[in-house]
């Protein structure tokens, strides 16, 4: 029978441990496509829904208040409108990809598949932020796309729209790997989003112009780091920020920086993964 | 072992129930609300937060961007965003309890149990509205923190609430039937449900939109429940209340009879 053929394997040759060079690029791309596959399989839940809530929230908020706004910052209220919401479907979609992403491996067991692999703690922040990362600019993409035959847009400085998309993916994906490894039920990620994700969203300045509120409120809003996401990115597009761009640079880069050393630190540790 | 006595003649029977089998739909209620309600804290705290915020936003907005009263803007949204919160609970109640079922095949103990059609439509139905309703009288007392408490008609405001609660439990059901997963549900719920819910007239004044979208939103049958729910929170309409009343009442004994012909034949369930 062939399944009782003998196998023939040269003698001398022991088993020795794999060596990879600096970077496993195979691992590294392995679980960055699992983390892209994973969203574009439900790509109607995962890129169409959101763009859909997006324009929904426009159309309310034109329809409710736009008649009666003026101009904010030299623009229709709608052209205003359309890059913070924009990048409020950035910063919530590449959140809600890592977050789920990890706290459904928690729970359904296959964390293991992200923690055996020979992939160092930086390989594991890359491969998953990056997935984040790709989410939330394809949301984004979708978004503008959709929202080009209401709203007439401009890019004013496409590279500020560009570093501020990226930097806002970024932030969100690692924000998201936090909580995600953090989170033990679906309840405290629901509580995650609900209480902090999503009111410090709402309130960043997406919806009205921090320039026309009162120095307290100007004050609060500028302690949040949404808020220079949302105010760098609408540069990019009508040309007028509310705050300082230097400040929301360095906020995001070290905002950044602080989160993927953070994140570094629980892969390397196994915080809540490996206990 | 004692002996039982037992009467020769008596043989084992069909149980008889009066012409409504209490027992049965009171356990068929406690199911849907243990399920529903095991997590209380964050059924009813997250639309008070959600809805909280869509007010401080509207508050923000119009008195930084217009000219306009913000109360008056709040007091106009506020019955509209309660209108709305009795809805997507009373969807979920349903929707996500009938899905939930169907995916651990636990379906069975309701369909098993002794009960007529109309009478587990009546009480998906009914779990739903009350459902809705407590999330609905949360986000209503959480509004008082931004407006004081007007009702002009509170036997309307009722009627309204709770046939937005109904409408939207009969319409979960039919979808929890008829999805065979989670991505169908949820992508009727974003793509047909809220939208109709959002252009409906929750967050602006229906006069005040153009005219392709007022004629539009006459077809919208939530448009009539939202507005005869303000109609009766603060005496204002934009159609009349006998035609709110009579959609109202039409929509959901067309739903109600939907739900129970799929009851009754099993549809997506027996099969």
């Amino acid at each position: 029978m062939s399944s009782q053929r003998t196998l023939v394997r040269t003698p001398i040759q022991t088993l020795v441990p794999r060596h990879y060079s600096t970077i496993n690029w195979v691992g590294l791309s392995t679980l960055y496509m699992k983390e892209v596959r994973r969203f574009m399989s439900v790509a109607t839940q995962t890129i169409l829904a959101p763009m859909v809530t997006t324009l929904l929230f426009l159309a309310v908020f034109v329809l409710a208040l736009g008649h009666a706004v003026d101009t904010v910052a030299g623009e229709p209220y709608m052209a205003f409108l359309a890059p913070g919401l924009i990048m409020m479907a950035i910063t919530q979609n590449a959140f809600a990809n890592t977050s789920s992403s990890i706290l459904i491996s928690k729970i359904q067991g296959n964390i293991v598949d992200l923690l055996m692999p020979p992939l160092t703690p930086l390989e594991r922040t890359i491969g998953l932020a990056g997935g984040g990362l790709t989410r939330g600019l394809a949301v984004g993409i979708a978004t503008w796309v959709a929202m080009v035959p209401f709203v007439p847009l401009s890019a004013a400085h496409p590279l500020f729209i560009l570093f501020h998309a990226v930097m806002a993916s970024l932030l969100m994906s690692l924000v998201g790997v936090l909580a995600g490894v953090w989170a033990e039920k679906f309840d405290h990620m629901a509580a995650i989003t609900n209480f902090i994700v999503t009111p410090a969203a709402f309130l960043s300045g997406t919806f009205y112009s921090a320039e026309r509120l009162p120095p307290l409120w100007q004050g609060i809003a500028h302690l949040n780091p949404l808020f220079y996401l949302i105010d760098g990115f609408r540069y990019g597009f009508i040309g007028h920020a509310d705050g300082s761009l230097t400040a929301g640079i360095l906020v995001l880069l070290g905002a950044n920086a602080i989160l993927l050393w953070l994140t570094h630190r629980l892969f390397a540790t196994g915080y809540h993964l490996k206990a | 072992m004692t002996d039982v006595a037992r009467p020769a003649t008596m043989a084992l029977q069909a149980r008889r129930f009066g012409p409504v089998n209490w027992i049965g739909c009171w356990s068929l209620l406690r199911r849907q609300f243990k399920n529903g309600f095991s997590d209380l804290h964050f059924t009813i705290l997250g639309p008070v937060i959600s809805n909280a915020l869509y007010l401080l936003l509207f508050v923000i907005a119009s008195a930084s961007l217009t000219t306009l009263d913000p109360k008056a803007i709040v007091t106009f949204i506020a019955p509209g965003l309660i209108s709305f919160s009795i809805a997507e609970r009373a969807f979920e109640v349903s929707g996500a309890n009938l899905i939930f079922d169907k995916h651990e095949r636990t379906h069975f103990d309701w369909l098993m149990a002794p009960l007529t059609p109309t009478e587990k439509a009546a009480c998906f139905a009914l779990s739903s509205t009350i459902g809705g309703m407590v999330v609905g009288s949360a986000v209503a007392l959480m509004t008082l923190l931004f407006v004081p408490a007007t009702i002009a008609h509170p036997g309307v405001m009722l009627f309204f609430a709770a046939a937005t609660g109904m409408m939207h439990g009969l319409i979960g059901t039919l979808l929890g039937i008829w999805a065979a997963k989670w991505d169908q549900y949820t992508a009727l719920h974003t793509f047909v449900l809220l939208p109709l819910a959002f252009l409906s007239g929750v967050f602006a004044p229906v006069g005040a939109m153009p005219e392709t979208a007022q004629r539009l939103i006459a077809f919208n049958p939530i448009f009539y429940l939202i507005d005869g729910f303000r109609y009766g929170a603060i005496g204002e309409a934009a159609a009349d209340l006998r035609v709110s009343v009579g959609v109202a009442l039409a929509i959901n004994a067309m739903l109600f009879a939907w739900v129970h012909y799929w009851l009754r034949t099993g549809y997506r369930l027996k099969t």
